[in-house]
This record gives C-alpha cells, structure tokens and sequence, in this order.
C-alpha cells in the first residue's frame, strides 16, 4: 500500500474549521441544553 | 442527470492533499440528523391533543397507537440496512447519504401532512416506513468510507459517526420543543410545522454531509502508516463477500453479542425513569429521574467514542470482554444499591453500563472489519443491525413482563427489579461466552483478489494524507 504524504495547509485548516463547527455547535448546544435541565430536575 | 453524475461514486474520490478529517464531520451531518430517532417521543404528547389542543379529545390518537409511529421505524431502519447495505456500499456513501436524507426528510414531510390531515396511517408511512429507511441507509452510509479513511483508527472513526447517532437527540429534543412552542397557538398545536422545518433543517444537513465525504484513492494510506508485517491473528487482511459473510459462524457469535448487549442496555434505558423513582422512593422524584435519564443519554453517547476508540488499542474482543464481565458485575450491584439506599451507586453503576450499552453499537463496525475485511463491511453490519431491531422488540417486553410478574405477584415495587437486574447479567454472560468463541474467519470464505478488486481502481492514486 502506498503512503502518501499530506499536503493542504491553510486551505484545509479553514474547511475542517468550518466543517467541525457546522456539527460541533449545535451538538454542543444540545448538550449543555441537557446539562442545564439535569441540573434544573436535581435542584 | 447532473445530479446522478455528482453521486457517482468515482466522482467522491478524494483530490490530492484533501484531509481525511473532513470525514468525520461529513458523517457526523448524517448521524446528527438521523439521531433525532431517540427523541421522537418529545412528539407524542402533543399528538395526543391534536384535536382537544389542551387535553385529549373524542376522536385524539392514543398513545398506544403513536407507539408504533417509533417500533416501525427502527423495524425499518433494520430491514433496510440489512436489504439495501450492498447497494450503499457498492454506490458510493454520496448516493446513500443523499437518498438517506430524502428519505428521511421526506418522512417528516409526510408524517406532517399526516397531522395535518389527521390521519395516522399517513404518519405511519411517512415517519415509520419511509423516514425508518432513511435511517438505515443513513445509518451504515459512511461506516465503510470511514474505516477506509482511518485503518490506524478505525473503532475512533466509527465511533466518532456512531456518538453522532446518540447525539442527534440532544439537538432534537429542545429544537423540537422550541419549534412547538413557536408554531402553537390557542387553537393549534404546531406539529405538522415542527416536521416541516425539521425536515426542511435535516435535509440541508444531509446535503452538506453528502457533498464533503469522499472516499480515499486505491492505495491510499495515512502518512506514516505502515501496516503491520505480522498481522493480529484476530484482524484480517483478506475480505469475505457481503452474503458469504452469512454462512459464518463470525457473524452469527457477533450477531448474538450485539443482540444480547442491545437487549440488556436498551430494556432498563426505557425503565430508567420509573425504576429510579420506584427503588428510591422519597429519594428521586419525578422531575430529578427525567434529568437522570438525560445524564445517562450522555454516557451512552459519551460511551459510543471512549469505547471505540480504546478498542483501537486493546482489541475488539477484549473490549466486548470488559463490557460483557463488568456489565455482570454491575447489573448485579444495582439491587445492592437499592437495598442500601445508595443512589449514588446506582447512579455510577447505571452511568457505566450505558457508555457500554454506547460503546457496544459504536465498536462492532469495527468488529466486523477485523473479522470480514473492508470491501463489504457497511454491507454486512447492515445485516447486523437486525440483531438491534430484535432486541428493540425483546429488552423492553423483557423488561415490562418480569416487573409485571413479580408485583403481581406480591413483590414491593422497590424490589421489582431485582430479578431483571439478575436476568441481564445472565444475559451478558451468554454474550461473555458468544464473545469467546469468535475466531477468525475460515480462509473458503475469503474472496479472490480479482473479485475483491474496488471498482474504483481505474481511478488516479493520489498523494493526499
């Protein structure tokens, strides 16, 4: 099998940047929206 | 046809210097999306007041009918992977992931002229048949191209895809709740607008999850990666044909293994809320057992990445080992725990058992590419899934029947559970000795190199990551 070297740069630092927050924030949120209402049920 | 051109699956091979990164987040636009299963039942309540708005009226659906919106999905979540996963794999994951998001969209979008309409047969097709093989597809879509993308890591890759699953109710459930809230009025329960708009947001979702994955060139590897001279014993070099995959026993010990940990995890996740209450009466209430089960939501999503990816270095059989022995172990504590009134035994046994009950889903794709190789290995846990819609049926009529029993039968509800808590350790225990025998697969099953050969060979080899 071949290995192949990565190349990129700033190009690919600014997709993975936007694609990691298109999932990361709102999965973020609905976390912490869930933290927030466990914490709300045991108080 | 533009369209058909773009699915192709030799138009998604990666250009030089793309980032094998960007398809944990290509994956993750699916999972996310399809993950809103797990809170479909924020809708139905509501659904039981469509007519009556504030209480049920004459002629409201009950709850046991809405019930079946759920079941049928996940029936068809399993049937579909298991019928269309050559199809998925063999197109490409751009095609599957984008029937997989107008499936599913497009059951939203039924389902909400089925409220609109009120009529339940509609809400059925829509969400049940044709969002459950949205599901499906969307499920096992990127299992493949992952495993392909990460052979340094392939139970973190999968496991990153697989957490989404567990996470796309955490978005769910409040977004849904927010859309409500937005669209009802005195007069109206804005269901039927809540489907439209989640439909309408899943669907851009999926599309952008479906225009990012690639799948790596022929002859791809990871910088700096070597495979290893002397191969585990346990993980194959060779691939085994999605439907010869049937005729092993691999698949059928696997099959059991998730069938058996599914059931355990997936009957006391239903009774979570209700056994907290009942074995600590006085002590957790209503309101602090519904943030219980949030917080175990979390370990069960949680649990589908640490797992996964610690079967990337202690093994795949090892790893359903620990799951399998500790989970005995704590299945069994928990009626100590009620008996010692200690809710913060039962928590942490509790919290554990479903980051197992996570990580069991999340490291059986890469079980099954130890076992079978890559070329089919979306394909063949497709088949796998079967054993999840089984035990969807089977762990919580387990569950009900035994508390039913023993309170029938004079039992204090406190105690109710102790016999479950005793029945799934015994069933972890099946699965211990299910896990024991897998070995690896007999070399007739392997496929030749030629027929093993990926379709995608004409294509360029690349020097990307």
């Amino acid at each position: 099998m071949e290995t192949i070297r990565q190349s990129g740069g700033v190009g690919n630092g600014i997709k993975l940047a936007l694609a990691w927050g298109f999932v990361g924030i709102p999965l973020v949120w609905g976390v912490v929206q869930t933290l927030v209402n466990a914490v709300k049920a045991f108080q | 046809m533009a369209v058909l051109s773009f699915l192709r699956r030799e138009r998604t091979v990666a250009a030089p210097g793309y980032s094998r990164w960007l398809i944990p987040p290509a994956a993750l636009c699916v999972h996310l999306c399809i993950g809103q299963a797990y809170a479909f039942s924020v809708f139905n309540l509501p659904m039981t007041k469509l007519i009556g708005i504030t209480q049920s009226g004459p002629g409201d659906w009950k709850l046991t009918e809405l019930g079946w919106i759920f079941s049928l999905a996940i029936f068809f979540l399993g049937a579909s992977a298991a019928i269309l996963g050559r199809w998925v794999e063999e197109g490409g994951p751009r095609r599957a992931m984008f029937t997989a998001g107008l499936c599913w969209c497009g059951g939203f979008f039924l389902s909400a002229i089925g409220v609109y309409l009120h009529q339940l047969w509609i809400v059925y097709l829509g969400y049940g048949v044709l969002g459950g093989i949205g599901l499906g597809i969307g499920y096992i879509s990127p299992v493949s191209t992952l495993i392909r993308w990460f052979p340094d890591r392939p139970g973190m890759a999968t496991g990153m895809a697989i957490m989404g699953f567990g996470g796309g109710a955490f978005i769910a459930s409040p977004l849904s709740v927010w859309l409500m809230s937005r669209f009802s009025t005195p007069a109206h329960v804005g269901v039927a607008e809540t489907f439209v708009a989640l439909g309408l947001i899943y669907v851009c979702f999926m599309m952008v999850g479906a225009a990012i994955v690639r799948v790596p060139p022929p002859g791809w590897a990871p910088e700096g990666y070597v495979a290893p001279l002397q191969p585990s014993r346990l993980i194959t070099t060779e691939n085994v044909f999605v439907y010869d995959a049937l005729k092993t026993p691999q698949f059928w010990l696997i099959w059991w293994i998730l069938c058996l940990n599914v059931t355990a995890g997936i009957g006391v996740l239903g009774q979570a809320s209700a056994m907290s209450q009942e074995m600590f009466r006085g002590q957790i209430t209503a309101v602090a057992a519904s943030g219980l089960v949030g917080l175990f939501s979390l370990f069960n999503m949680v649990g589908r990445f640490i797992w996964s990816s610690t079967s990337d270095y202690i093994g795949r059989k090892n790893t359903y080992f620990v799951f399998f022995a500790l989970g005995t172990v704590l299945y069994a504590l928990v009626p100590y725990a009620g008996a010692l009134g200690s809710v913060a035994l039962f928590v942490l046994c509790y919290a554990v058992i479903f980051s197992m009950y996570g990580g069991g889903f999340a490291t059986v794709p890469a079980y099954l590419r130890d076992m079978f190789g890559t070329r089919y290995v979306g394909a063949i846990h497709g088949l796998l899934l079967t054993a999840w819609s089984m035990a969807g049926i089977f762990g919580p009529v387990l569950v009900n029947y035994i508390r039913e029993y023993n309170v029938t039968h004079g039992v204090a509800p406190a105690q109710a559970y102790n016999v479950t808590m005793y029945v799934m350790a015994g069933l972890l225990v099946v699965g211990f000795v299910c896990n024991l025998f897998v070995r690896p697969v007999h070399e007739r099953f392997h496929m030749r190199a030629v027929e093993a050969e990926d379709e995608v060979a004409a294509a360029p080899v690349f020097g990307s990551e």
